[in-house]
């Protein structure tokens, strides 16, 4: 569990740093970033995770979304770790940038050759928390998560399938609705095999529909002119449906004119932080 | 000074000066002292003071001219009749030991090698000190006092601004200091000598204490002398003033009791006129009736010496003629002598004794020992503050020490139309110089005019002096009170037919613990409302009063302000007319039954178009909360409007308006927030409860989902104008508002 740190920068009175260290559940070394808020310095401040879309890495949230103002301000500790193990050797891993490396889809792989190392489900919601918890002054009890694309799928799912654990979620264009869009079919039959049905356990609008009635305000922005929405990646709008249809609270907003960049994140990140903050500074 | 000490009777020396000021205190608490400078002892005084004067620094024979001195002061003492010479004495050691040593001191430092002798001089001539003391205080002047200063000074040999050094003499030329003082002797001793000589069994302390307990003594004393100086110095104003009042009380008996001698004389002189014609008239009257007396008598002689003229030369006629005449002859004579001849005296001589009526003479001269009839009062304009709205007080004072029974008070209220011609003038007497006059009118001027009266007579009236009584308590519109955390806006009636000068907000934290329970003022507010600064979170009580020239009126009934969240009222005027409010205010409802047929004319104010009706938010630019309940099936549109929004048109299709709108159609709900462009939002949960924050501060408009603290869509607005929620019913139903209400936490992050 040693941490190794990568770099450290100065940053709106706080400090953003990148660790490296050697995962359990991942077999790899990974690195994740964290913004430690001026806050930390006098004690313990809630933890955002930030799970990243497709193809990235822990750097690309942190140079581009432009989070730390409003985290500073509101002394949210973020984490944003990298979205797939790294370095496995694993056949196929390299061959495409929607699976595989950099895509790990927040699951736990079931299916050879990829259940040994791609368990970012159980990273992102066990061992990675466990770390923070251990090594940062963070307070375990105030946690919540977002993410974009993918990552939004990742913080999605996260949410609904620990109720209670996450104080609020909140998404840029998620993946809504996997099992029905290419990415997604892709994916999970890579990493869970031809069973549909345990793709389910992995899918935002299936598991609204088991929800509790458990306390969750979902905040999700969308570009309306996202290629991926067009392209049926999405899916926002089954999501919207099932969570209607269960009373889950969602405030989705298509913003007109925005695409499915870091660009789109950067304008509404502000939003996100606080609506994270509201919950976890109540 | 010089003016008190020219008029006091007692003193007469126009040279009485500033050193007038250390006359013992006894000057002015008993009589008798007052004469202490009788004029015939100037003579002695100045004397006296010549010889202290010559007996100045370095004279020679000091010792012996104390001693004389104190001898002339005895006399003078006995003189004077101040027996209490000894007590004087003391006392003056006690109370002028400043001025002491200035005489004093010099003759010290001559005899000094003979303390023992020099200290029975000391003794002696404390008496001779106070002597001159006395003879400044006649009729010494600073200046000398001065010189002698500086002649001691001279003499000492060193520039020292102390004087009370009477007890320690500073013997630095000495070859050897002394260093204990012997209390028994009061006087500094060498420590060596203090074995062998006459000090030996005496009580001695350290020089340095002496020194200091002398010092303080000095500074009491000054200190007394201070406190004398201040207390003549009163004593001489107030003498000046009796003197003045003295002056002006014995002029006007003076012109009094010419007025009334001048009075009686005439009466005298008129009395005598009339009783010196009446007189003359008298003997007029008497004189004439003797004359006509005599006349008549005259006229009888004539007639009886004619009658016998005829009967004598009848005598001589013949005898038939005789008897013929005869009988005609006997019948006149019969008739002459039938009517009686008066004889009485007519008038008598004397003099009838007349008494003489001085009645109204004496009347006179028993009037003048008593008082003038007085002059007129003058009465004083209104004092401020000093009227109820039903009462006034009235005051009114004399030029003069006039002698007054009663004053007779008229009043009248003032009429615009024909001033005091309506007649209906009201009269009460009193002994005093006020007056509160009761059961008036509010917020009415009254002319009032008030006549002195005594023995002697009435007073010429005074002048007429309006007085307005105060205004009637407004009345606060308790349901047109708007709030918020910071401020509250307060409206009332006046409660006055006529205007008033002024209202007077007054506010009252509630008794909450901290609080503190002052009163706070808003004064001089000239129209029916008022914006009055309040702290968050607080509960206040209010009241408002009207003010005239007269006073502040009593308070109106309270009301109650929290300043928890923004608190307002559906605005009436704005109201659609398919629409009612509550009697809360609070709660729109459109009814179920058909709307009245036609739309209602276009209006600047009132919602004809878009069924709905505005809030009266208070003009505050911070933030302000309110919630709404809406039923879920409901079309309704809530946000804010600027006050001239178009009425004709929906809410939310203009700039001017920023509003969340649901509608509800077959299953499907719609949320929009509707300004000039509407963004796609989409909501999942309904909410029952909308939450509205109001940003002035961060120009923003935010709604909520307050029962799960959602955050629904935040608007950015400009506002350069004051905003009003704004609510509106597309199908019947009803809308209910929540306002005085805490802001939620989740709220507070937009």
């Amino acid at each position: 569990m040693a941490l190794k740190q990568i770099s450290s920068n100065k940053c709106f009175g706080g400090l953003q740093k990148v660790f490296e260290h050697d995962s359990v559940e991942l077999k790899c070394k990974m690195k994740f970033a964290i913004y430690l808020p001026p806050k930390t310095e006098t004690g313990k401040c809630p933890a955002l995770y930030w799970l990243s879309g497709l193809t990235c890495t822990e750097q690309n949230f942190i140079s581009k979304s432009g989070y730390h103002q409003a985290a500073s301000e509101h002394g949210l500790v973020v984490i944003a770790p990298d979205t797939s193990p790294r370095g496995c050797n694993i056949k196929g891993e390299e061959e495409t940038w929607d699976f595989g490396t950099g895509a790990g889809f927040y699951v736990d792989a079931s299916e050879d050759p990829w259940k040994t190392n791609y368990r970012m489900y159980s990273y992102v919601t066990e061992e990675l928390p466990q770390l923070i918890n251990t090594n940062f002054p963070v307070d375990p009890k105030r946690m919540s998560i977002f993410g974009h694309s993918m990552g939004g799928h990742g913080a999605l799912i996260c949410a609904l399938k620990n109720p209670g654990k996450y104080k609020s979620v909140s998404a840029f264009a998620p993946i809504c609705n996997p099992v029905l869009c290419p990415w997604g079919k892709k994916a999970f039959s890579g990493y869970l095999g031809t069973d549909q049905s345990k793709w389910e356990a992995y899918d935002a609008t299936h598991l609204v529909k088991s929800y509790p009635d458990t306390q969750l305000d979902i905040l999700i922005d969308q570009g309306k002119d996202d290629q991926f929405l067009s392209d049926g990646q999405l899916l926002p709008d089954n999501f919207i449906a099932a969570c209607t249809e269960k009373k889950i609270p969602v405030v989705f907003r298509l913003q007109e004119g925005y695409d499915h960049s870091y660009y789109f994140i950067a304008t509404f990140i502000t939003d996100h932080i606080r609506h994270h903050a509201k919950y976890l500074n109540a | 000074m010089e003016g008190e000490a020219r008029e006091a009777p007692g003193l007469g020396r126009p040279a009485a000066s500033k050193d007038f000021h250390f006359h013992h205190t006894d000057l002015y608490d008993s009589e008798d002292r007052l004469q202490i400078f009788p004029e015939e002892d100037t003579q002695m005084r100045r004397a006296v003071v010549q010889a202290e004067m010559t007996n100045q620094p370095r004279e020679p024979m000091k010792g012996k001219s104390q001693r004389d001195l104190g001898e002339e002061v005895d006399e003078l003492v006995h003189l004077y009749g101040l027996e209490d010479d000894h007590e004087l004495g003391d006392e003056f050691i006690d109370e002028s030991t400043p001025r002491i040593e200035v005489s004093e001191y010099p003759p010290y430092m001559m005899m000094g090698r003979e303390p023992l002798r020099e200290q029975r001089d000391w003794r002696l001539s404390g008496e001779a000190a106070k002597a001159e003391d006395l003879g400044f205080g006649a009729w010494g002047s600073a200046g000398q006092c001065q010189d002698l200063r500086e002649a001691y000074r001279y003499t000492h040999g060193h520039a020292s601004e102390e004087y009370e050094c009477y007890v320690i003499p500073e013997e630095e030329d000495e070859e050897e200091a002394a260093d204990i003082f012997c209390v028994t002797c009061k006087t500094p001793v060498r420590a060596s000598e203090k074995v062998f000589d006459e000090h030996k069994e005496h009580e001695v302390t350290p020089l340095s204490k002496a020194l200091e307990s002398a010092k303080d003594e000095i500074h009491k004393n000054m200190y007394k002398l201070e406190k004398q100086i201040i207390e003549m110095e009163n004593f001489a104003s107030h003498l000046e003033e009796v003197f003045i009042t003295v002056e002006e009380n014995f002029g006007r008996q003076e012109k009094n009791f010419e007025s009334h001698y001048n009075e009686i004389l005439e009466t005298l002189a008129q009395k005598y006129e009339e009783k010196i014609q009446a007189l003359g008239e008298k003997k007029k009257e008497k004189l004439e009736a003797l004359y006509g007396q005599l006349v008549s008598c005259g006229e009888n002689l004539e007639t009886c010496k004619e009658l016998m003229e005829t009967i004598e030369e009848m005598c001589h006629e013949e005898k038939v003629d005789f008897i013929k005449d005869a009988v005609a002859m006997a019948d006149r004579l019969g008739k002459f002598l039938k009517t009686k001849t008066d004889v009485e005296i007519s008038a008598q001589p004397e003099f009838e004794d007349q008494t003489l009526d001085f009645s109204d003479v004496e009347e006179l001269m028993g009037s003048i020992n008593t008082i003038p009839a007085p002059s007129a009062p003058v009465i004083n304009p209104q004092a401020p503050n000093s009227a109820t709205s039903s009462s006034v007080r009235v005051c009114w004072s004399l030029y003069s020490d006039d002698t007054i029974e009663s004053y007779q008070l008229s009043y009248w209220p003032v009429q615009d139309s024909s001033p005091g011609k309506d007649g209906a003038a009201f009269t009460m007497t009193v002994k005093e110089t006020y007056c509160s006059v009761t059961n008036l009118v509010p917020n009415t001027q009254y002319e009032f005019l008030v006549t002195a009266q005594n023995r002697a007579g009435l007073s010429p009236a005074s002048e007429c002096a309006v007085y307005m009584t105060a205004p009637c308590p407004p009345i606060i519109k308790s349901k047109e009170i708007r709030s918020c955390e910071e401020a509250a806006l307060i409206c009332w009636e006046s409660g006055n037919l006529n205007p008033v000068d002024s209202y007077t907000v007054e506010l009252t934290q509630a008794e909450t613990p901290g609080a503190s329970g002052v009163t706070e003022s808003v004064v001089g507010i000239p129209t029916c409302e008022c914006l009055v600064q309040l702290q968050p979170q607080q509960s206040y009580t209010i009241y408002v009063r009207a003010l005239n020239v007269g006073g502040p009126s009593a308070r109106s009934e309270p009301a109650t302000v929290h300043t928890t969240g923004s608190y307002f009222h559906l605005n009436e005027h704005t109201r659609h007319p398919w629409l009612t409010v509550s009697e809360d205010g609070l709660t729109v409802v459109r009814s179920e039954r058909k709307a009245p047929a036609g739309e209602p004319l276009p209006s600047d104010t009132r919602f004809t178009r878009c069924v709905a009706v505005m809030g009266n938010l208070i003009p505050v630019r911070g933030r302000h909360y309110w919630e709404v309940e809406v039923d879920e099936c409901l079309d309704y549109t809530v946000g804010v409007a600027f006050e001239d929004v178009p009425k004709q048109e929906d809410l939310g299709a203009n700039c001017l308006s920023w509003c969340m709108r649901h509608t509800f159609a077959s299953s499907r709900r719609k949320y929009e927030f509707l300004h000039k462009t509407t963004p796609d939002i989409r909501i999942t949960v309904s909410p029952r409860k909308i939450g509205i924050l109001l940003d002035y501060e961060n120009s923003k408009l935010s709604f909520f989902n307050v029962d799960i603290s959602q955050h629904l869509y935040t608007f950015s607005c400009q506002l350069p104008q004051f905003v009003h929620p704004c609510f509106s019913l597309e199908k019947p139903g009803c809308l209910k508002i929540h306002n005085g209400i805490s802001m939620p936490k989740c709220v507070t992050f937009y």
